[in-house]
């Protein structure tokens, strides 16, 4: 098993961007794309240098009742494997 | 009237400029490129990509020729980025220093791409035809320090391929984020130069097993993309750009737009213009958008094949580059009545090797 990320951000070159002739929230990178789902645009785009757990008490205060840490760091851990998201700058 | 909706174009690519400081043997840039001299200015370009944005473009490539050459090229991916497209520049990065690469990089340019020839500095200039390797490596390891992303682009064929593995050992060595193991595309200047560039079977499997090793070994960071070319190793051809009108479309220096790059070499085919039409207008009205678009225009055996909207038929360019015939099924395709044509090219590169012809640009009022 590949360490959760502890802090993601995106990766150089990859952008959280709203589509508006599609309506659609998208990830874009050199040479692709792909497209976001509510949950997913989401967590994309509190990839901003705050760690996983801070990203996973956001969402439980936006989202009340829901348990999002499992989904979290399986999206997280797919972004990453795709090269899309990587591990931050360690903050003290 | 059908009842599917129009699709939008993802992909503009902008070939902003021919002009170019180099002379690739395989570059896909037309014959004729004096012809081409009549460059849209800054202004039209801008409204270019404004129409783009506007008709659902996401990803825009500035390529040329060489698009580092224009004056204007920082006004241009500025526009670019305001327009929110996400912005790639294809470069073979011989006329960019580090202050340039700055300013590109505040102008918002998202993703910087360097085409290498060859992995040894005298193969990679003479094939340039130009003294550009070690411009290259400083503009590479330039681009990283900015924190761009970095793709460096090798195109491979019968005078590279044997150096595989030093390509690939450079490509982790600079650091980059993707390399591009690009067979040659025979359209362009590299259809003239087939024969030349037709790497042997032999050195494709090599080079195959080569790769699948570093793979299962490990890239060492570098994503590889090595996609097999079809001349050897497929039965039936590549899903081009997903047929023509789908997904992508092209504009060339001159503001003609394209379905494909390349289609400028098919004659007969007459090519709407950005200085008279809107982008969308093109994309929604001009019939050569309309022509090839789905499946209504396949003749047999695509028309009544059940692959017809996995591969649409192939690359439009090379049906009539190797048969005279724009709407003929691919002839890479092992159910085209042109498939013979095929193996008699790759026994004409076995056979021969005939010296390379340099892409050259004559110069302004030279010989017409
Ligand atoms: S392929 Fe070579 S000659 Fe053609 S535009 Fe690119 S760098 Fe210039
Ligand atoms: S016949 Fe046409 S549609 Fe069928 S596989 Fe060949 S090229 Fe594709």
């Amino acid at each position: 098993m590949p360490q959760p990320i502890a802090t993601p951000v995106l990766a150089p070159g990859t952008r959280y961007r709203w589509d508006k002739v599609r309506n659609q929230h998208q990830l874009v990178f050199p040479e692709g794309m792909i497209v976001l789902n509510e949950p997913g645009q989401a967590i994309v785009q509190l990839c901003d240098g705050r760690t996983t757990d801070e990203l996973i008490a956001v969402l439980k205060e936006k989202y009340p009742g829901a348990e999002p840490a499992g989904d979290v760091h399986e999206f997280l851990g797919h972004l990453a494997k795709r090269g899309l998201v990587r591990e931050g700058a360690q903050r003290d | 009237m059908t009842d599917t909706p129009l699709p939008r174009p993802l992909a503009l690519l902008a070939e902003v400029t021919y002009r170019c400081p180099l002379q690739c043997p395989y570059c896909s840039n037309p014959l004729e490129l004096n012809q081409y001299r009549d460059e849209l200015d800054t202004e039209t370009w801008v409204r270019v990509f404004n129409q783009a944005a506007e008709l659902g473009v996401v990803q825009l490539h500035l390529s040329g020729g060489e698009p580092l050459v224009r004056r204007d090229i920082l006004d241009l991916v500025r526009a670019a980025s305001g327009a929110g497209l996400y912005s790639n520049m294809s470069t073979g990065a011989t006329v960019v220093d580090g202050n340039r690469l700055e300013q590109l990089r505040e102008a918002g340019l998202d993703h910087f791409q360097v085409s290498l020839l060859d992995t040894l500095p005298e193969s990679n200039d003479r094939l340039a035809g130009a003294p550009s390797f070690d411009r290259k490596r400083e503009a590479v390891l330039g681009a990283k320090r900015l924190g761009f992303p970095v793709t460096l682009n090798v195109v491979l064929h019968r005078q590279n391929l044997d150096r595989i593995a030093e390509v690939i050992a450079l490509a982790q060595a600079w650091k980059v984020d993707r390399l591009e193991l690009a067979h040659t595309q025979y359209t362009g200047w590299a259809f003239k130069n087939r024969a030349a560039l037709m790497p042997t079977r032999g050195q494709l499997d090599r080079a195959h097993a080569e790769v699948e090793r570093v793979r299962a070994e490990g890239t060492g960071g570098v994503d590889i993309q090595h996609v097999l070319p079809d001349y050897y190793f497929e039965r039936f051809p590549k899903a081009c750009l997903q047929g023509w009108g789908m997904v992508s479309m092209s504009v060339a220096p001159d503001g003609f737009v394209l379905p494909c790059q390349t289609a400028r070499e098919i004659p007969g085919l007459e090519f709407p213009n950005v200085r008279e039409h809107s982008l969308e207008d093109i994309w929604e009205r001009a019939p050569i958008f309309q022509r090839f678009r789905g499946t209504g225009w396949m003749p047999e055996p695509c028309r009544s094949c059940d692959r017809r909207e996995i591969d649409f038929g192939g690359c439009r360019c090379q049906a009539f580059l190797m048969t005279g015939d724009v709407t003929a099924t691919d002839p890479i395709c092992e159910l085209s009545p042109h498939h013979h044509l095929v193996a008699a090219a790759l026994e004409e590169a076995a056979q021969n090797d005939p010296p390379l012809l340099y892409r050259v640009m004559p110069r302004a009022g030279g010989a017409v």
